[in-house]
């Protein structure tokens, strides 16, 4: 088991060297002209570094200057040692807006991520315990339909439902308007209250994918030979559903969970941006609209991070609920 | 229903044993679905809206439209005149500081002075607002300054009479006085003169003889070798006929102009203005050439008279609400809704199919190359896909978008673009699941059986192996389909893909970052996001009737 953990992280190593190349290769096809208008016009904003002083920093953290495959070394030195210059756009470290925003983001994912299993689970079970049932019918049609929802179309009707219509909550923002009056608790609450509309579009959108899987998994289950065995014994139907089946499915579900949890990290860009929380999701596209090259770099990693340990997550709960795996 | 028809049949009914192919089987299962057949019922309709419907729909993609308004616009100002206008005599050059020297001699009641060029000027008084303007030379004639037209012209108070046909001019009294001759340089008075006709220019001779003849109170004067008459129209003003009795100019001591080009104030116009001015009424009506009668209404402000009028002008129909012309309304462009639905729907559909089709293309090829060579082959394939997989797709999108932004991309161009690059990073999914269905189709004995007849590693691939595949792909490529759709329309929708004047789905919703659309055009944005939920919607329903159909054993 050991050493196919460690087989394991020595070839996230390796894929995530060649996923950072490749950003790196990215970022370098940008246009001379483009970074330097873009390095131009962030220059001129008031309190702004020179534009001088944007490029050397530049050529020093990316290694502009020399060829492709020595920039790439001079930046990935860099970046190990988590050294990626300053944000452009913000106008203060990489790393310090990162940690400032980073929380927000997970807050949001987390809240999601806990109302999608709560809800997700019990009805893909009850979907797959009556298959070809209205229920069963209801529950797929419903799960498809958060798969086929635009995330901002419904991030819009909701907006425009409960923020115009009813006014129960802010159109943006994070914090409300008296938001500094108020006690470190209310303040937390204020907050909360503001992540409603986002946590509810998030948790729709995304609730579908696990909904499926998890009727997929439990009819896979209930169709299988040991669950006739308990039925033909005369086990309780209950007992058949919630004790024999419904472990066996969760074995699925949690390896398929444990490889989203690095994901709640990486920030729901569309629905941030809607709602203006200032999540990492949200700040990246302000940075990406600005070509805010350092903290675009940054969350490109970051991201492809996030996906490679999500596998890593995954692979390595897989071996181990299931022992095969390791062998091959 | 087969259980009615079954007890009427015999046992061996051709109807009752007959054994249906794999494909017909799938067929069967997959059209008894109620969802897949909603499925492809919204799909078709789809298709008809965005390809026959934007055939049939009677304007074009980007055709704006415009609607009429009524606005109050100025028409025309005018001011009285307090300042003197210079009529300059054909040919004469006025010296440049004329105008204040001008009003010094005559507020000092000195008419002769001389300029900063050193030229001697006179004037001859006609009236308080109307001066004649000379180059005089001073003369020594006592003959002259005793003669009788001298004389009278002094009893007249004037400083001025003619001799002989010239004029001249007298400053101080008998021998003391001086005497100047004279030669015509222009007429300065405080009236504008319009002609009856935008076609006729005066001469000076005109000016001259009109003004001449309205200060000194004449109702006739004869210049250019024609006759006209002069009848005064109350305080200032003056109509000058010809001698047939013709509206020739009106002169008055308003200066009024036209705010809009091109527009000819008639001099009917003018006295129907000063007439209302002068009464102090604030509005008038008034029948141009062309027999159109509009209201006008007049407001004044420091001494500025300005003339507006209701005129209707031709704006772009923005945000119309839907009518019998536009049954979804227009929308920030001034273009029709629906037919932009179509369009937009067009566009969505073919992206989300050359992308599949391309993710299909490198997908097979990849997950069948790796699937069946095994060993190292996989290996180096699958760290690829593994290498591709995880790149972040969206802030990629995002950034090519906004690169392809700064060099002004066309439209159209940005479309391929867009497809390709979609494809490029989407093809590895159909990669995996390709590899892994080979990688255990490969042990079978149909494919011992086909190496042993000799047939090529390619034939075997794709000949052999594939086709085994295609459950999976059909089912994983229609859903791919409204995965596309979905993400292109976002990156529309965060205005990094389809741009204006091409439009889809995504591009028409994101009207709603305005909140004030958002709010009040619900027409604008509720019907895109509705098209792009079904369509999206009826790729998933048509993947999950395949999956069912393909895969009996989820059947009880």
């Amino acid at each position: 088991m050991t050493k196919f953990v460690i087989k394991r992280l020595m070839l996230s190593v390796v894929i995530l060297f060649f996923v950072s190349m490749i950003i790196y290769g990215i970022m370098r096809c940008m246009p001379t002209s483009y970074v330097e208008q873009q390095a131009m016009t962030l220059s001129q904003k008031p309190g702004a570094k020179s534009y001088q002083e944007w490029l050397d920093q530049l050529n020093a953290a990316y290694g502009l200057d020399s060829g492709v495959v020595q920039g790439y070394f001079t930046w990935a030195s860099q970046a190990v040692r988590g050294e990626f210059g300053d944000s452009w756009y913000f106008n203060q470290p990489v790393v310090a807006k990162f940690s400032s925003v980073i929380w927000y983001s997970f807050a949001l994912a987390v809240l999601a991520f806990i109302l999608e299993i709560a809800v997700a689970i019990p009805a893909g079970i009850a979907a797959a315990k009556k298959q070809y049932s209205v229920t069963d019918y209801t529950i797929t049609v419903i799960a498809l339909i958060g798969i086929s929802l635009p995330s901002f179309f419904f991030a819009t009707i909701l907006k425009y439902v409960f923020a115009i219509k009813l006014g129960w909550f802010d159109l943006y923002g994070i914090v409300g308007r008296n938001h500094l009056q108020l006690s470190t608790v209310e303040q937390i609450l204020d907050m909360a209250y503001h992540m409603v509309l986002p946590v509810i579009t998030l948790t729709v959108v995304g609730i579908g994918s696990l909904m499926r899987y998890t009727r997929t998994n439990m009819l896979e289950v209930l169709n299988s030979d040991y669950i006739r065995t308990a039925r033909a014994k005369g086990v309780s139907e209950r007992r058949v559903v919630n004790h024999h089946a419904f472990r066996n499915t969760l074995i699925p579900i949690v390896t398929l969970l444990g490889g989203t949890l690095p994901g709640l990290f990486s920030g729901a860009m569309i629905t941030e941006t809607l709602f203006q929380i200032p999540g990492i999701g949200y700040t990246s596209y302000q940075c990406v609209i600005q070509g805010d090259i350092p903290f675009v770099m940054f969350y490109m990693l970051f991201s492809a991070v996030l996906i490679l340990s999500g596998n890593l997550i995954a692979d390595i709960l897989y071996a181990v609920v299931d022992p095969r795996v390791r062998v091959n | 229903m087969e259980n009615e028809n079954r007890e009427q049949m015999k046992l061996d009914d051709a109807a009752r044993v007959r054994v249906l192919s794999p494909g017909m089987m799938v067929a069967k299962r997959f059209l008894r679905n109620r969802l897949a057949i909603t499925g492809i019922v919204i799909i078709i309709c789809m298709f008809l809206f965005a390809f026959i419907g934007a055939i049939i729909t009677p304007y074009t993609e980007s055709q704006v439209f415009y609607r009429t308004e009524q606005m109050r616009k100025d028409y025309a100002g005018a001011v009285a005149l307090d300042e003197f206008q210079m009529f300059t005599a054909e040919g004469a050059e006025v010296p440049s500081d004329i105008g204040s020297k001008m009003l010094i001699g005559i507020g000092k009641q000195e008419y002769v002075f001389e300029t900063r060029d050193g030229s001697l000027i006179g004037l001859a008084k006609l009236s308080d607002s109307t001066y004649m303007i000379y180059g005089a030379e001073r003369i020594k004639d006592a003959k002259l300054m005793m003669s009788e037209e001298c004389k009278a012209a002094a009893a007249a108070g004037r400083n001025w009479f003619e001799s002989s046909g010239k004029t001249y001019l007298v400053e101080g009294e008998g021998i003391r006085g001086s005497l100047y001759a004279t030669t015509e340089l222009a007429i300065a008075s405080k009236v504008s003169v319009t002609a009856y006709d935008a076609s006729t220019a005066f001469s000076f001779d005109f000016y001259k003889g009109a003004l001449t003849a309205m200060s000194l109170g004449e109702t006739s004067f004869a210049a250019d070798g024609g006759n006209y008459t002069i009848e005064q129209e109350g305080e200032g003003s003056a109509m000058v006929h010809t001698a047939d009795g013709a509206n020739y100019a009106y002169v008055s001591n308003m200066n009024i102009n036209s705010f809009i080009g091109g527009v000819f104030l008639t001099p009917d116009f003018k006295e129907l203005l000063i007439e209302n001015i002068s009464s102090g009424s604030e509005s008038f009506e008034y029948t141009d050439e062309e027999g159109v009668t509009d209201t006008y209404m007049i407001s004044e402000k420091n001494g500025q008279y300005t003339v507006k009028r209701y005129q209707t002008t031709r704006v772009i129909d923005t945000y119309a609400s839907p009518s019998k012309e536009h049954p979804l309304g227009t929308d920030a462009n001034g273009m029709d809704m629906l037919t932009r639905l179509m369009y937009g729907g067009r566009i969505s559909l073919l992206i989300g199919f050359v992308v599949v089709a391309i993710e299909l293309f490198l997908g097979v090829l990849f997950g069948g190359v790796a699937g069946f060579f095994g060993g190292w082959v996989d290996t180096l394939l699958m760290r690829f896909v593994d290498v591709i997989y995880c790149i972040p797709s969206m802030p990629l999108y995002l950034i090519l978008g906004s690169i392809m932004d700064y060099y002004k991309v066309s439209p159209t161009v940005r479309i391929y673009m867009l497809c390709v690059v979609i494809g490029l990073i989407g093809w590895v999914g159909i990669a995996r699941i390709v590899r892994g269905q080979i990688l255990s189709l490969r042990e079978q004995e149909f494919m011992t059986a086909a190496e042993a007849t000799g047939i090529s590693v390619s034939r075997r691939i794709f000949k052999h192996l594939v086709p085994n595949v295609i459950p999976q792909l059909v089912v994983f490529a229609s859903m791919e389909v409204g995965g596309v759709i979905l993400t292109e329309s976002t990156l529309s929708f965060l205005g990094l893909g389809i741009k204006y004047p091409a439009a889809s789905w995504g591009s028409i919703l994101n009207a709603v970052n305005d909140s004030y659309v958002m709010t009040n055009y619900l027409f604008v944005w509720i019907p895109a996001g509705f098209m792009m939920l079904f369509t999206v919607l009826a790729f998933n329903f048509i993947g999950d009737g395949l999956r069912d159909a393909f895969d009996p054993k989820m059947k009880r």
